[in-house]
């Protein structure tokens, strides 16, 4: 194979032993798998996704240096750090769920964005103590704002 | 647009500025801009709406079946412009889009609605002993689950009142609200009606939408696997007494619950096509939106639409944007490969054509897939093959789900419920390691064939990395 280490969700995968894979489209990403279920895979540098039956998995194709930068990286997040929570959508800021000091876990809901008229919960991705809140309820905030700061 | 042209008239297509190049706007034989992407500015906007219609010198306007489409102000805006509006008469608008006054007259005329309050929920007023637990706080204004809170104690409902004011308010300018007993397990049924300006009502058969999430619609089906043909009389003989308690005419859809024994109870009558209006014109064969235009014409319906004859199976799934592994939340981005199903008995009625930019602004609703066959199991297959033909890339959609949902025995045997996401829904559909395996094989395969194809156009440098040497190589010898 390509010599590239892969990873699924985040966890690694031994692709020594594979099943053919027929690509109908090479340009569009377009693959056949050998039970005959159709994937399309998208992506590219190290960052891919296969979407499988309308399920849309992260795949990570690493080069043996990237996957030690990685490795380094994904064990930081684990043991903590800043970390920016952003909004994922635009939208209007319904309500503000924690304070400043809140130790929180992962999930617990941060804030609520109301979006495509639906109310969003954005909920912490992992545990930690919440930071600075950089916005306030009847705010309107663009994608990829700054929510809070969890430490 | 696509009934017009069959018809012979000339249509007039509005847009706001997010909409501009939008399939709806190409598929008119013109077009109005009625404001910017701000749907408040824009397509909500009554005036706006209206100044367009004249501009453009139309003689009729169709309101669709989401934004305007039953607001009373905007009818009566309409006919007032000395235009016509394709729907019931403003007043029968006002009349049901107080869901509150609606409740009132319907149990007037004899038809079973979910227990509940008749007057709306005050602060002062906060005890829903009477009503029972667990309750549902409801938009008088409302629809499509916006300003709807489940309640389970006392306590809850001062909070939850308060959260359902600010919703409702937003969504429909008037935060009345009322509370109305949670009947579970339930399945949400509904009666397509059409009516014309002589008297003449067809009741089209029923269409089950249990599979829901927030209390909005996911699939629809018809006939309903729940539904007897005594259940169906009973339905047809309420929504016509509940269709009688206004001056109706066009289409209409009367929605009910129906409990495991059978009872069904009246939620409410929307004066406007629906979103899954499809399932019913692949069971009867009539084009709904074309007998819209016919009946606000002067035309009578024929008498053997009286009495419609029903033809098989029709589910319905609507895409979304959104992820359903993460409590279907609306998801934004750009939308890459975008592959529909076809061949025998399926229908796409889709909001977009190929790669496209998705808009926040507006609801995330990508495509409706229908599927059209002999029985219940047949469509069923059919909707799983015309889903395994279908490819969107970019973003997640909640096509996995129904993936997993064709596969989910309490669906395949009809035996469902509203709580049917809530309860059955985790994760799916399967994906076997060895499948995953082959599929993150196939990235490593593009990625070494992307970079061996932009290392092509350089001349090789004495820095090139071991690994793109031999990604190359190996893209190479394929």
């Amino acid at each position: 194979m390509s010599g590239f280490k892969l990873r699924v969700d985040g966890q690694p995968v031994d692709v020594s032993v594979v099943p053919t894979v027929v690509w109908l489209d090479r340009a569009r990403g377009i693959a056949r798998l050998a039970d005959g279920a159709t994937a399309l895979i998208e992506g590219s540098g190290s960052d891919w996704a296969v979407t499988l039956r309308g399920r849309r998995i992260a795949v990570q194709v690493l080069t043996a240096r990237e996957l030690i930068l990685v490795e380094a990286g994904g064990s930081a997040a684990v043991h903590g750090g800043p970390l920016e929570v952003k909004a994922t959508l635009p939208g209007l800021i319904v309500a503000v769920e924690v304070a400043p000091g809140d130790e929180v876990e992962a999930g617990t809901p941060l804030i609520t964005i109301e979006a495509m008229k639906m109310q969003n919960e954005v909920r912490a991705p992992r545990p930690g103590r919440v930071g600075r809140i950089a916005v306030e309820a009847g705010q309107t905030v663009a994608t990829g704002a700054l929510l809070l700061r969890l430490e | 647009m696509r009934a017009c042209r069959e018809l012979g008239i000339e249509s007039v297509a509005v847009y706001s500025d997010a909409d501009r190049q939008a399939l709806h706007v190409r598929a008119a034989d013109r077009a109005e801009r009625i404001g910017p992407a701000p749907a408040r500015e824009s397509y909500l906007s009554v005036s706006a709406v209206v100044e367009a219609a004249l501009r453009s010198g139309a003689d009729a306007v169709h309101p669709g079946y989401g934004f305007l489409s039953e607001n009373a102000a905007f009818a009566t805006a309409v006919v007032d412009a000395g235009l016509i509006f394709v729907g019931p008469p403003p007043a029968t608008l006002a009349a049901l889009g107080d869901k509150l006054a609606a409740r009132r007259s319907v149990a007037g005329a004899g038809v079973p609605i979910v227990p509940g309050l008749m007057v709306p929920l005050t602060d002062e007023e906060l005890d829903l002993d009477e009503v029972g637990f667990p309750a549902l706080l409801k938009a008088a204004a409302g629809g499509g689950g916006r300003g709807m809170r489940r309640v389970d104690s006392s306590a809850e409902v001062g909070p939850a009142l308060a959260i359902a004011r600010q919703e409702a308010m937003a969504a429909f300018g008037d935060a009345t609200i009322y509370a109305e007993r949670l009947l579970a397990p339930t399945r949400h049924v509904e009666v397509q009606l059409l009516g014309d300006r002589h008297g003449g009502l067809a009741a089209l058969g029923e269409r089950d939408c249990s599979v829901q999430r927030r209390h909005q619609k996911l699939v629809e089906e018809s006939p309903s696997p729940a539904v007897t043909p005594e259940i169906r009389a009973a339905l047809i003989d309420s929504a016509r007494r509940v269709a009688a308690t206004v001056e109706f005419q066009n289409a209409a859809t009367v929605e009910f619950l129906l409990d495991a024994q059978g009872n069904h109870y009246f939620l409410e009558m929307n004066t406007r096509l629906q979103v899954e209006h499809g399932v019913t014109e692949l069971v009867t064969g009539l084009d709904l939106v074309t007998w819209q235009i016919r009946i606000t014409a002067g035309q009578r319906l024929p008498d053997a639409y009286l009495d419609a004859a029903f033809s098989g199976h029709a589910i319905e799934v609507r895409v979304y944007a959104e992820d359903p592994y993460d409590g279907f939340r609306p998801v934004a981005g750009r939308v890459t490969t975008w592959q529909m199903p076809s061949g025998p008995g399926v229908r796409v009625d889709a909001g977009i054509e190929g790669a496209t930019d998705l808009r926040t602004e507006y609801d995330p609703l990508l495509a409706k897939l229908l599927v059209h066959a002999a029985d219940r199991p047949a469509a069923i297959a059919r909707l799983r093959r015309a889903l395994d033909e279908t490819l969107i890339g970019g973003l997640q959609t909640d096509l996995g789900f129904y993936r997993w949902l064709v596969d989910e025995p309490a669906f395949s045997i009809g035996d469902y419920d509203t709580g049917l996401v809530a309860e059955r829904w985790g994760s799916g559909p399967t994906i076997t390691p060895e499948e995953m395996r082959a599929a993150a094989s196939a990235a490593a395969d593009a990625r070494a064939s992307a970079s061996a194809r932009g290392i092509a156009t350089r001349q090789p440098t004495a820095g090139e990395s071991p690994w793109a040497r031999q990604a190359r190589r190996e893209a190479t010898e394929r």
